[in-house]
């Protein structure tokens, strides 16, 4: 397995330690770092704000986005990190309760690789997690960039 | 009498009009030629010029003598106007009603015209049986105009009524229009206000549910040796509460995105559509017992996937209710009952008391508890929302254990 960074966009700290406690539980142990809302997940992705200073060139592994978030939301996040060159190619996971078309539609518009439903079975989130991680972390090949720790 | 039928005359055929037209052309030219071809006799008559000029009974003073002509001629070449746009008028708008009563007025006027030109003809020249002539011949003309003009006064009447109620009619339909308008901004800002509803629904009513579900799962695996059967069940309990109420917020939204879902028009086979969804339930459990009858060439005019919807729905519900039955029996069809075609998906299964028959479509109401056959009470609902979306009307028909028919129509 990779070791690359997994950047978690996500709001809900339930939601957050459920998503932790799922890849724990499937054994990826590669480092997660946790964005609050949309802002965050930017300056982290850009080394702005709170992370002046990061390397923007070292990209995470994957990026597994919320969409609905406070301040700039998850549609805006996907925008944003697709119009950059250094983000362009970024894998992200759409991550989200909701199933409305109209989200699928425009996530997939704004170029997002994968969107998955978060189930409310704990169980299945917990199966759902772990296909995540071997497609992306594993079988998926990303283009080769200098990635972090 | 009054003739209220007018909309034929108001638009009479241009066909008879032009030959009214031709008729009146042909009178007026009899008319003309008639005094020129007849002039030779008449010439003495009429041209008897042994009288005194009419000038003299103005004791020829200049000033009352060109008062009088000036007036005369100038009445004339009003007539004369006068006639010119009536005729032109009916020249124009064949179809315009009364147009031979405006030639009648034209040749009325017309001749009226004449007698003021042969007045001012005979202050100089006296010839006074002509005038005379003319004269009579304004008479004659004036007379008719005057004996037909009453009998078209109902008519006239009967058609200006008309035009008032036609008139009010478009103002009554554009107020129609106003309101239906303002309807139509209020449904859409309904059904904004729904379809925000439905996402904050799909987004923050299922968050809460995963907490409960994941932190309740956790628990059991952390400390589930901890934990007495009867602590391990109640865990249980709650997850199984949770994804009860994921489903049922599924439903509400599947259920709300039926209304809000743009409708489609085209022919659908329904027996092919029924015969692809009594597969899959065969796929399903190839343990049971159940026979489909589904009439073929069944088709309906409206949204394709709103009807797949439909029937998965009142399939499922038959494939459900004879589960308790060892052998089945499904059907689907079309009968012609009364106006147009009715459809119907009857079974053999567990039937309803058809005095709760009034609950049967509404969201979340079950006649069966959730042990006995599973479900939220969502289905047929959904069926009937279909249903009248597609403006129809859909009813059941069944008894305890005797099974139960659903007929839909449009």
């Amino acid at each position: 397995m990779r070791n690359g960074v997994i950047l978690l966009v996500e709001d809900n700290p339930d939601d957050e330690a459920l998503t932790l406690r799922a890849l724990k539980k499937n054994n990826i142990l590669n480092e997660v770092i946790v964005a609050h809302d949309g802002v965050e997940a930017l300056d982290y992705l850009f080394g702005t704000g709170a992370h002046q200073g990061r390397d923007p060139a070292v990209t995470p592994q994957l990026v597994l986005l919320d969409l609905k978030l406070p301040k700039v939301d998850g549609l805006e996040v996907l925008g944003k990190v697709r119009a950059d060159d250094r983000t362009r190619l970024l894998p992200v996971v759409i991550l989200t309760s909701s199933n409305e078309q109209k989200d699928l539609i425009n996530g997939y518009g704004l170029g997002a690789n994968s969107y998955i439903l978060k189930p409310v079975d704990f169980s299945r989130f917990i199966e759902a997690v772990r296909q995540l991680g071997l497609y992306w972390l594993i079988l998926n090949e990303p283009v080769s960039a200098k990635r972090g720790l | 009498m009054l003739n209220l039928g007018g909309t034929a005359e108001l638009l009479e055929p241009v066909k008879s009009s032009k030959n009214r037209l031709l008729y009146a052309s042909i009178f007026l030219l009899i008319l003309t030629i008639g005094p020129v071809l007849a002039w030779p006799a008449l010439r003495a008559l009429i041209l008897d010029s042994n009288y005194l000029p009419h000038r003299y009974c103005y004791l020829a003073q200049p000033g009352l003598v060109w008062t009088h002509v000036i007036a005369d001629m100038l009445i004339g070449l009003a007539y004369v106007a006068i006639s010119f746009t009536l005729a032109y008028m009916v020249y124009i708008r064949r179809d315009i009603p009364f147009h031979w009563m405006f030639l009648a007025f034209g040749l009325f006027i017309v001749a009226c015209g004449g007698t003021h030109f042969v007045e001012t003809l005979t202050v100089w020249v006296p010839v006074y049986v002509f005038s005379a002539a003319v004269k009579i011949f304004t008479a004659l003309a004036s007379i008719s105009t005057a004996l037909i003009l009453p009998f078209t006064v109902p008519r006239v009447l009967s058609l200006v009524q008309k035009a008032k109620t036609s008139e009010e009619m478009t103002a009554r339909l554009r107020r129609s229009e106003e309101d239906m308008r303002l309807q139509n901004a209020q449904l859409e800002a309904a059904n904004k206000e729904l379809e925000a509803f439905s996402y904050s629904v799909s987004h923050d009513l299922r968050a809460p549910l995963r907490s409960i579900d994941g932190f309740s799962q956790s628990l059991l695996e952390d400390c589930g040796e901890k934990l007495d059967s009867t602590e391990r069940d109640h865990l249980n309990r709650v997850r199984a509460a949770a994804e009860r109420m994921a489903a049922l917020i599924d439903d509400l939204l599947n259920l709300s995105r039926i209304t809000r879902s743009e409708l489609k028009r085209e022919t659908v086979d329904l027996s092919a559509v029924a015969h692809s969804i009594a597969a899959e339930l065969q796929k399903s459990d190839d343990k049971r017992q159940v026979k489909f009858h589904i009439q073929d060439g069944v088709t309906a005019v409206g949204d394709p996937h709103l009807f797949r919807v439909m029937l998965q729905n009142l399939l499922d519900n038959s494939w459900k209710f004879t589960s308790k039955h060892v052998s089945a029996r499904i059907e689907f069809g079309c009968k012609s009952l009364g106006k147009g075609p009715t459809y119907f998906v009857s079974d053999d299964g567990a039937g309803f008391d058809p005095r709760y028959s009034g609950r049967l479509f509404g969201a979340f109401q079950r006649l069966h508890g959730v042990t006995e056959f599973p479900g939220t009470g969502i289905g047929l609902a959904t069926v009937q929302r279909i249903v009248h979306r597609h403006a129809g009307r859909v009813w059941a028909e069944g008894e305890v254990e005797k099974g139960a028919t659903f007929y839909f129509a449009f």
